[in-house]
């Protein structure tokens, strides 16, 4: 028996909130993840003649959705940033060397409390938030993706060289806005 | 004397490069006999590797968001109103 509209409307009744939620943990931004939700929901309205009355709706709705959730990070690792080689002549010398001023020194905070603290992850954020979209995506995307680096560049289609230049780029200047927003407060 | 010990023992480009490698990847063993010798050498690497990794840790506990009941029940709405638009 095929599914028809009226499904449909009950299952946004029933499981946008799942899918809201599940959307949310995978792209950490309220607005990407309501579109990414109404969109999981458009597709099933065309697709729903497809749908087989004895699958699982929820499944079915997931399925969709992680398919969504894909595609965006897909097209976030390979949206172009510029200027990516001034991070590096900000910190270091010609050969390589860390700049003086830019030496990492001793960060004197006990690190479980550090994590717990909500003003440092408040700073935490604001500094990702400050980051290119790109590479902001590309620091978080072993956690929004619990995978592995050779799995994530399989998935998303990157090589691995080109994934972890980005994330060292984003790392070092993440880990400066930190220390200079919350170390050096 | 500088360029030599670069190739032998990376720069602190390099070995920054490889810390953040080895948080998705495995090294290999070349790679991380060449980390181990830099960082002994390198208190400023041996540091940022510390901070790298607290970061990391710092990014995989700030995933988690409020959600509001009343933002579902407006997302709700918004899709019934799309999906019976698009009928």
């Amino acid at each position: 028996m095929a599914a028809d509209a009226n499904n449909l409307s009950e299952w946004v009744e029933t499981f946008t909130s799942d899918l809201y939620s599940w959307a949310l943990h995978k792209v950490s931004d309220p607005e990407l993840a309501k579109d990414l939700v109404q969109d999981t929901f458009l597709a099933a309205a065309e697709k729903i003649e497809g749908f087989r009355g004895d699958s699982n709706p929820k499944t079915w709705l997931f399925s969709i959705l992680n398919h969504k959730i894909i595609d965006f990070y897909r097209k976030r690792v390979k949206q172009p940033v510029r200027m990516e080689n001034q991070v590096f002549s900000t910190f270091f010398d010609e050969e390589g060397s860390w700049k003086f001023a830019q030496r990492p020194g001793e960060w004197n905070e006990d690190e479980s409390n550090l994590l717990d603290d909500v003003d440092f992850k408040a700073v935490l954020n604001r500094c990702l938030d400050d980051l290119p979209e790109k590479w902001n995506t590309c620091v978080q995307l072993k956690y929004l993706m619990n995978k592995n680096g050779d799995e994530i560049c399989q998935e998303l289609d990157i090589t691995p060289t080109n994934f972890w230049q980005i994330v060292h780029r984003a790392k070092l200047q993440l880990r400066n806005c930190v220390k200079e927003n919350w170390f050096e407060n | 004397m500088k360029k030599l010990m670069n190739k032998l023992l990376l720069s602190c480009l390099r070995a920054t490069e490889l810390i953040e490698k080895k948080l998705h990847f495995k090294l290999s063993v070349r790679e991380k006999l060449q980390l181990r010798m830099h960082k002994m050498m390198c208190n400023a690497c041996s540091n940022y590797e510390k901070q790298s990794v607290l970061i990391d840790k710092g990014i995989s506990v700030i995933q988690e968001r409020e959600i509001s009941i009343d933002d579902i029940e407006q997302l709700k709405q918004t899709i019934a109103k799309k999906i019976s638009d698009t009928k």
